[in-house]
């Protein structure tokens, strides 16, 4: 007798009566199966054994990795590749996609790694496309992106050659809408000598160190620009701002642009400052012009620019001791100046030894050219141990009185009374 | 490799994280009500108390666990979380000041020359990376430290690890690699 209560009657006269294998509790008054046990018992918590590894004869392929096999490939007939990228694509997102990084995660991201896969292998041949390009395409901003192709390329523990600039001009030049069927003469201009002129100014702006740290397309827009400018300086050239000439070309603008238009012409200024037989002063305003023999003797008025700059620092420093410099700094870059004023060293070489070696080189990037005075803090005291005793009047300053607790409580219910009359 | 090197590099420290237990609940409420300096954000469920020396930030849950961050050196950080501490205990609270600890140090350095990052991620593959388009400096990772050291063109580093020896045992190991990689002066 097992103490079970039919359903039906109510009985308590329940037996235990089998049938066959499967065990039954049956209701002696009115013969209703109360309990049945199952037929064959399954282990709790599933078997230790899957179908897919005993039954399971062939294993199907997974519907999200066909999916993402042929995102791959939509993304490589987009940007147009050859098959070899477009096969090394589709190994790598064949391998990345059954690590266990990217087992269990967002479709999303499955769509990324398509992109990030495609990247990689175009590194790899040396194919130019910008991760801002796949980024647009998938939709996804590049911090995402950024994330996803760092695992990837541990993962696939692949080395990709890093993009250079110089790659990706030619790619760039050719979205712009400058040849003469698309706008008039006086704006036109041959792509090809655009391209070759974009070239050699972006060359010259990674030696003084604009490119660097920067990001490529706005750089690329205001190279464009000035290349464009100085192809044939006619007055209305150089009336047109950057934004209408993005506009002409038919290229999305940028705020960063502007900001590398200005620092291209200065480049350009201290260069042309030193082309001998220019014989008045070389401004932002007048220096489009010159561009073309700046490019044709790039580095031979690098040298001299440098040269010229490097004696007029000699100069100075020779004529004027500098007695409020040690007011101004502070005693460890008054340890640095110090000690880098060694004899030793040549000019070029001291200037860049000092933590802001900024004021000592023709070229500099603006963070060190320009740097913010960081507040440093005098508390480098080294007799705090941590331990010291704390008195309690310095801590009776942090605590509010009962009168300021309760003007606070009082303001506090004023606000909110405010709040709920508007 | 210091001894060819007549400066000393000056590594400063810029921010030490520490976290303490007061070992007892805290009610946020008073504290905000009777603290001095102190903001109540209820959204996230916790108090940020400034402290004015050291000049220290803490966030206070009501579990009792307190992070501090501000601080410029290790000893600081101590002084400050046991001010902030003392502090709790003067508002009412059964506070044992407890499992401190420095969970992170950021340090910046200046190298007295510039960096050629290309040429410093190809040499030391896979340790370094260096993506232009996310980021304008090459990080490098020394596992055995726990610290990430972020190389800009410029010269600059920040280092970041669990404690102070760390870092600048970090900053030493990486010079020579740097060195390596000098960029060549403008001719």
């Amino acid at each position: 007798m097992s103490g079970l209560k039919c359903p039906q009657c109510g009985s308590v006269d329940v037996v235990e009566d089998d049938l066959y294998g499967q065990s039954q509790s049956v209701c002696v008054d009115c013969g209703s199966v109360v309990r049945e046990g199952s037929l064959a018992p399954d282990p709790v918590g599933g078997t230790d054994v899957s179908y897919s590894f005993s039954t399971q004869k062939s294993k199907r392929p997974c519907p999200n990795l066909i999916k993402g096999l042929q995102r791959a490939r939509s993304l490589c007939r987009v940007l147009r590749v050859n098959s070899d990228i477009e096969t090394l694509t589709l190994s790598y997102f064949e391998r990345a996609y059954v690590h266990e990084r990217f087992l269990c995660v967002s479709l999303e991201k499955k769509e990324v790694l398509a992109g990030c896969c495609l990247l990689a292998s175009c590194r790899t041949h040396g194919w130019p496309v910008t991760m801002a390009t796949v980024a647009f395409l998938l939709e996804t901003d590049a911090a995402a992106m950024g994330s996803v192709y760092q695992d990837a390329l541990r993962i696939l523990n692949v080395q990709v050659p890093a993009a250079n600039i110089c790659d990706i001009i030619e790619a760039h030049c050719q979205q712009y809408r400058l040849s003469p069927e698309h706008v008039p003469s006086e704006l036109a201009v041959d792509l090809r000598a655009l391209t070759r002129r974009t070239v050699a100014l972006v060359e010259l702006a990674a030696e003084s160190w604009i490119v660097t740290g920067r990001r490529p397309a706005p750089l690329l827009t205001a190279a464009m620009y000035l290349s464009w400018q100085s192809l044939h300086p006619s007055p209305l050239r150089l009336k047109t701002g950057l934004g209408k000439f993005c506009q002409i070309g038919g290229v999305p603008k940028s705020k960063y642009a502007l900001m590398r238009v200005t620092e291209l012409r200065e480049m350009l200024c201290k260069l042309g400052n030193a082309i001998p037989w220019e014989k008045q002063e070389v401004t932002p305003d007048n220096v489009m012009p010159q561009v073309e023999d700046i490019l044709d003797h790039r580095f031979a008025l690098m040298r001299k620019a440098l040269r010229s700059f490097e004696e007029s620092l000699q100069t100075e420093a020779e004529k004027a001791p500098d007695p409020e410099g040690d007011q101004r700094d502070s005693p460890l870059e008054r340890e640095v100046r110090d000690t880098a004023e060694d004899p030793g060293l040549s000019p070029s070489e001291r200037s860049e030894a000092g933590a802001d070696w900024g004021k000592g080189v023709l070229f500099a990037p603006p963070c060190v050219g320009r740097p913010r005075k960081r507040k440093r803090t005098p508390s480098s005291r080294t007799d705090v141990t941590g331990d010291e005793d704390i008195s309690d009047s310095e801590i009776d300053s942090y605590i509010r009185t009962p009168r300021e607790v309760r003007d606070f409580v009082a303001a506090q219910k004023l606000i909110s009374t405010e709040k709920d009359n508007v | 490799m210091d001894s060819n090197n007549d400066e000393a590099l000056d590594i400063i420290i810029t921010n030490v994280v520490a976290t303490f237990r007061t070992r007892c609940h805290l009610n946020l409420r008073t504290i905000a009500l009777e603290g001095n300096n102190v903001i109540h954000k209820p959204e996230s469920g916790k108090v940020l108390m400034k402290l004015r020396k050291p000049k220290i930030t803490a966030s206070i849950w009501s579990s009792g666990k307190i992070i501090c961050t501000g601080a410029t050196s290790e000893m600081d950080a101590k002084l400050g979380a046991r001010r902030l501490a003392r502090c709790l205990q003067k508002l009412g609270f059964k506070v044992r000041f407890s499992a401190f600890k420095v969970v992170n140090v950021l340090a910046v350095c200046s190298m007295p020359f510039s960096v050629q990052l290309i040429d410093f991620t190809k040499k030391n593959r896979p340790i370094a990376s260096y993506e232009p388009e996310l980021h304008p400096a090459a990080i490098y990772r020394i596992k055995h430290l726990k610290a990430t050291i972020q190389v800009f063109s410029t010269g600059s580093i920040t280092v970041t690890g669990p404690n102070v020896q760390n870092v600048a045992t970090a900053v030493e190991e990486i010079y020579p690699l740097l060195f390596e990689c000098k960029k060549p002066l403008c001719k």
